[in-house]
């Protein structure tokens, strides 16, 4: 076998699983050199396969693989620990990330600073709330690697800096544009949110709820017809 | 029997998890040719189970009679309530001897990935369950995967906005466990859930 083929000790982080035939799992994992990757974990839903308990979600692996196709075969899993296990809202957190790593990030694209970012979630997670700031970081990181990259300081129609005390409408696939001569279509975001929001600090609350609102739209327009159950079951959450 | 509705056969075994094609293929030639005395057997308690089977009025698990044997036993604790993802979970509980409350089985667990979340559960069943009056403590003994955690966690959130007191099983080394031979992620979680003696 050839060594494109065989791929060992790769750091990854299993994104989802699903029971596959009698025995096996189907994991969905993002790995830092080889990008988002689907495992078949032979006989890891026996009773006591030593895979069983290591390949869950937001735990970093060290995983080993081999195969041409599109599903590869798991060979080796090693737990390297170090991530405290999530729980409550820090939990329903992480299953969004790794929605919108599922749902937005084709399989075999490698991307080792996305790769990195979610690492960084996943502690920043851990550490408890607020876990706003956290989310945001990791979705301008994504929409950067996945190449949809916002220009938050600069005028979209005169490319001219963005001014602190202008109001800004943001317009998707455009960028920032002057309220006043863009009538009213967009994200309306005043022009010292969208330099705080380019310089990534999100230690003001308006940074936040603007962020938060610009992000939601951005998000939903790359999904297409996509839904996220994620957030879904999370609104079904709050009323119980 | 004609071929498709051999092919039916074939395609209404694949319905169970974990088999396709090939196993599905395999099991009607067996039925047909091998044992077709267990095929009738088959398609009849199948077809009586689904007609008697229901979900217990008060715990949800299977039952054939509107609420279960044991929901109605005078000999349990009705002041504990016991929640678990599956009837085989219960099982496992009861082989234990060590509890002797009542079971509420949810059928599930919430997976926010495959979209299955409160409305899906039915946790307004739960609720009505567990604040019927006769409740005191409830005992959440879902998985200690991500998807149980995700579960008690907000079962314990809904129950403790109610008033009730609300545990969560321990976890840790199994009996009998040895530490050289134990898991890593076990050992991690059982020093962060370290208690004080």
């Amino acid at each position: 076998m050839s060594g494109k083929q065989r791929i060992d000790d790769e750091p990854a982080f299993v994104l989802h699983s699903h029971a596959f035939k009698e025995t096996s799992l189907l994991v969905e994992v993002l790995s830092r050199n080889h990008g988002r990757v689907a495992l078949v974990a032979r006989g890891a839903r026996r009773p006591r396969a030593a895979l069983r308990g290591l390949l869950i979600a937001f735990q970093p692996l060290d995983l080993g693989w081999f195969g041409q196709a599109e599903v590869r075969t798991l060979a080796k899993a090693e737990w390297q620990g170090g991530q405290p296990l999530l729980g409550g809202q820090a939990l329903l957190c992480g299953y969004y990330v790794n929605e919108l790593l599922l749902k937005l990030l084709p399989r075999d694209d490698p991307h080792p600073a996305l790769f990195d970012a979610y690492q960084a979630a996943l502690r920043g997670l851990s550490l408890g709330p607020p876990y706003q700031i956290v989310l945001r970081r990791f979705e301008m990181a994504l929409l950067k690697e996945l190449g949809y990259g916002l220009t938050l300081d600069l005028d979209a129609d005169t490319g001219s800096a963005i001014i602190p005390g202008l109001n800004y409408a943001y317009i998707i696939e455009r960028g920032p544009v002057r309220r006043d001569d863009g009538a009213d279509q967009g994200i309306a975001i005043p022009g010292r949110v969208l330099l705080n929001m380019a310089a990534n600090d999100w230690n003001h609350p308006e940074t936040l709820s603007h962020g938060k609102v610009l992000m939601r739209s951005l998000i939903q327009h790359y999904l297409g017809n996509q839904t996220l159950q994620s957030r879904r079951v999370f609104v079904d959450l709050q009323d119980v | 029997m004609s071929p498709s509705s051999l092919d039916e056969l074939i395609d209404a075994l694949r319905c169970l998890p974990g088999v396709g094609p090939k196993s599905a293929q395999r099991m009607a030639y067996h039925l047909l040719q091998r044992d077709q005395r267990g095929a009738q057997r088959l398609a009849a308690a199948l077809d009586h189970a689904l007609r008697v089977i229901r979900h217990c009025a008060r715990c949800n698990t299977f039952t054939e009679d509107e609420i279960c044997a044991r929901c109605l036993s005078q000999k349990r604790d009705a002041s504990t309530l016991c929640v678990v993802e599956m009837p085989a979970d219960l099982n496992m509980l009861e082989q234990t001897h060590a509890y002797h409350g009542m079971y509420y089985v949810l059928m599930g667990r919430i997976s926010p990935l495959d979209g299955i979340g409160p409305k899906e559960l039915h946790l307004d069943k739960l609720l009505a369950r567990a604040t019927d009056g006769s409740v005191g403590e409830v005992i959440l003994a879902t998985n200690f995967t991500n998807e149980g955690e995700a579960t008690a966690h907000y079962l314990g959130e809904m129950l403790r906005a109610r008033g009730l007191k609300v545990s969560r099983i321990a976890r840790g080394l199994p009996v009998g466990g040895e530490i050289e031979h134990t898991d890593a992620g076990t050992i991690a979680q059982a020093l962060v859930e370290r208690r004080t003696l």
